[in-house]
């Protein structure tokens, strides 16, 4: 944690911005550790479904296959494909994208895929969250579009499929919006190695081939799990580096040199780069690719019977659910109901004392925020 | 209820909401405390309801920055969580805004105060700019003073990243009195520096105690710019005849020296002054440059925040505090800001209604000192 008061006016020695981030703080893990999150979450999911499966219908769990934790991964994997589809359709800029498969990931590190939340028999599977996470991120990237025209585009949608779960995304995050990308840090590398010592001057221009090779590796470690474990400016280097190495080598020369000689530098080389380089490269060329096609059918044929039932439309489970929130509210609106007339036969306001009362509502002031 | 549901509804517990204190366009704001500490807070509450397209795009900017923002000259955002269909944003409690100080007209300002605002100033804009962050909409109310006199940046709701030189941006941002000449060209293409004029703005605004640029309408406030500083000339503002929204104008003013209307100010503040409201944006001064221009570094210190002038609202809600035994000051002094001697001579030349403010301001300072180990 960068400390306020270690601001200085004249500022001296800055922490790489990075690091103060958001991303660098909640966001990183080890390969270990986000297996162990990956299999926990997994397992709790599991022992919850099949509780519910057993509470509506006792026995029924015993024959369900639930997915494990390799296969939920093998399905996110695969939906963050489909955003890119989707962002290609709606012709979103690189941002935007990146951003959304950010969310996607980062949302599936705290809610299991077998918690299901349809609502049109015509979408494919976790179709709901895949739109909200794109729609949040055209927003939180500053490329609003309005919902109307948004689900416009979308055959079978309707706004509030979309804001539904625009809560549940938002909370997943931390509503922690900001990410760094590895797209970003790769546009600074190009930037960097036009300014190298004998790179001719048009060098941008008859070599674009090359940064747009290094980008297309970029997308691919967007299916990896590299930006959990590495720092955006690693994986853009991996991936320069695998379109050019040459020039990646050269380029990480030039900015040892600027280290060494200004150990304060912003743009300093973080310690263990190259052991980590050829690390990430191996990730990208080795799980930067969707999934197999028969993989995710299977996988996703599997989720169809093992999906939370309180999830499902019109299920059982879901039903009673319903049923169980709509009493507690009812409750509520009673309990709501006599205070008021207690405080108004008591000549209260209800409303506390407040000195005036709010013309236009702009919160819900029914909502008190201590149940449930 | 699912595990992240749970997660909201716990950090929902961890504050207690109390009476409402304010409210803005689109948010209620409440005055409520820390449960664990008592500390006070206070909770926006933002309906989402109203809004056809979900989350608004104010409320995304202001949590998507200020979860990242931490830095003691910018509102500290806690915490933030879903209520049904509200958002809330836990955020640091803060007694006042510039604009009460300035307004109040009990409260006479020394040089060294404003100097002590304006450092604080640049110190939050400084580390928001280095963040590649543009807050677009400063003005004096959207600089809160906290109970301990710090100065901090709020309201990011228009903020937005400008790590991408090339990239329009809308020019409909900041409140017409502190929107620089580019902006109201509509120029597309800005940076940093917008922010800087508003600062500039609010600088002379501190000095004249009362707003230095306040046009009318749009259309007014560029003539009210030129009346003010001279109608800019192709030499010092190359490419502005070229904006889309330029106008030939009628009339041309001549440059008037700044010191013609701040007849007190001393050569330091002027020059700062002159840097930020400089017409070339990439002339103008930046927050970094700022931070390091001699008027900061030359007599008088700017006043330690402790000491600065606080209106009648904040000296109730301290006392209130201090009765309670509230523990509310970290009381560093920022770098820089070198705290000037409480019985500096010059306080003996101020007036009577200030003397009376000020020596409550002391005396609960020395509450304060009896107070920490
Ligand atoms: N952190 C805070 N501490 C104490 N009071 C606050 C705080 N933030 C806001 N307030 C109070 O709530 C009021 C409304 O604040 P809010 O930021 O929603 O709107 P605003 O900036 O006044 O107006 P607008 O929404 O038009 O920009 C403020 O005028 C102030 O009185």
């Amino acid at each position: 944690m960068p400390t306020a008061d270690a601001e200085t006016t004249a500022v001296t020695t800055k922490k790489p911005l990075y690091e103060a981030s958001t991303q660098f703080k909640h966001w990183r893990y080890s390969p270990e550790s986000l297996a162990d999150v990956r299999s926990k979450l997994n397992e709790a999911a599991v022992a919850v479904i099949r509780q519910t499966f057993e509470a509506y219908e006792p026995g029924s769990s015993a024959n369900v296959l639930f997915l494990n934790a390799g296969e939920e991964h093998l399905l996110v994997t695969f939906y963050v494909t489909r955003i890119t589809q989707l962002c290609g359709h709606f012709r979103f800029p690189e941002e935007v994208e990146a951003t959304a498969a950010t969310y996607l990931k980062r949302f599936y590190l705290k809610n299991t895929v077998m918690d299901w939340h349809p609502k049109n028999v015509m979408w494919d599977i976790q179709f709901q969250e895949r739109l909200t996470a794109l729609f949040l991120a055209t927003k939180t990237t500053n490329n609003p579009i309005s919902l109307e025209a948004y689900t416009h585009n979308i055959p079978n949608t309707n706004p509030s499929d979309v804001l539904d779960l625009e809560f549940l995304v938002a909370q997943s995050l931390g509503f922690e919006f900001s990410v760094w990308h590895a797209h970003r840090a790769l546009w600074g590398i190009w930037l960097d190695i036009q300014a190298l010592d004998g790179v001719p001057t048009d060098f941008a221009k008859t070599q674009t081939s090359l940064y747009d090779t290094a980008l297309n590796y970029v997308r691919a470690s967007r299916l990896t799990d590299a930006e959990f474990i590495y720092t955006p400016s690693q994986i853009a280097l991996a991936a320069f580096s695998l379109a050019a190495p040459e020039i990646a080598q050269q380029w990480l020369k030039s900015k040892q040199a600027v280290s060494e000689s200004n150990p304060s530098s912003p743009t300093q080389i973080p310690p263990g780069i190259l052991g980590s380089l050829e690390f990430i490269k191996g990730l990208i060329v080795n799980a930067g690719q969707p999934p197999e096609t028969e993989a995710v059918r299977e996988v996703d044929r599997r989720l169809r019977l093992c999906k939370n039932p309180e999830k499902v439309v019109g299920s059982k489970a879901y039903l009673a659910r319903k049923a169980e929130q709509e009493k507690k509210a009812e409750e509520k609106r009673n309990r709501k109901a006599m205070e008021v007339e207690k405080a108004a036969a008591e000549g209260v306001d209800p409303f506390g004392d407040e000195l005036e009362r709010p013309k236009i509502s702009l919160v819900d002031y029914d909502d008190d925020d201590d149940d449930d | 209820m699912d595990a992240v549901e749970r997660e909201n509804a716990d950090r929902q517990k961890r504050w207690a909401k109390e009476q409402k204190v304010g409210e803005g366009t689109y948010a209620v704001v409440y005055r409520g405390r820390e449960v664990a500490t008592g500390r006070r807070i206070a909770i926006k509450k933002i309906k989402v309801g109203q809004f056809k397209d979900g989350l608004d795009m104010s409320a995304i900017r202001e949590v998507k920055y200020l979860r990242e923002l931490k830095h003691q000259n910018v509102i500290e955002l806690l915490d933030v969580f879903s209520s049904k269909t509200n958002l809330n944003l836990v955020l640091e409690f803060l007694d006042s805004d510039l604009e009460m100080i300035i307004k109040d007209r009990s409260l006479v300002f020394l040089p060294a105060d404003i100097k002590s605002w304006m450092a604080m100033t640049f110190r939050g804009l400084e580390f928001c700019h280095r963040n590649h962050i543009l807050h677009r909409d400063l003005k004096p109310n959207n600089l809160l003073i906290a109970s301990d006199g710090q100065l901090k940046l709020a309201d990011f709701g228009l903020a937005r990243d400008f790590a991408d030189p090339g990239h329009k941006m809308t020019c409909q941002v900041i409140t017409r009195w502190y929107r620089p000449p580019e902006l109201l060209l509509n120029s597309r293409y800005y940076g940093s520096n917008v922010d800087i004029w508003s600062v500039g703005c609010i600088f002379a605004e501190l000095m004249l105690r009362t707003p230095y640029l306040a046009g009318d309408s749009d259309i007014n406030q560029l003539d009210t710019i030129f009346r003010a500083l001279g109608t800019p000339t192709e030499q010092e503002w190359p490419g502005h005849t070229k904006l889309p929204n330029w106008h030939q104008p009628s009339t041309t003013y001549p440059k008037t020296p700044l010191r013609d209307l701040f007849t007190a100010a001393s050569a330091d503040t002027l020059s700062l002054l002159g840097k930020c409201l400089v017409y070339e944006p990439r002339k103008r001064i930046s927050a970094l440059e700022a931070l390091n221009h001699p008027y900061f570094f030359a007599i008088p210190y700017p006043t330690h925040p402790s000491k600065l002038p606080r209106c009648a609202a904040q000296l109730a809600s301290r006392a209130a505090e201090e009765a309670e035994g509230g523990d509310i000051d970290k009381m560093s002094t920022g770098p820089g800001v070198k705290a000037a001697e409480p019985n500096n001579r010059k306080r003996k030349l101020t007036s009577p209604e200030e003397f009376r403010v000020r020596s409550i301001a002391r005396k609960l300072d020395f509450t304060k000192q009896a107070n920490s180990p």
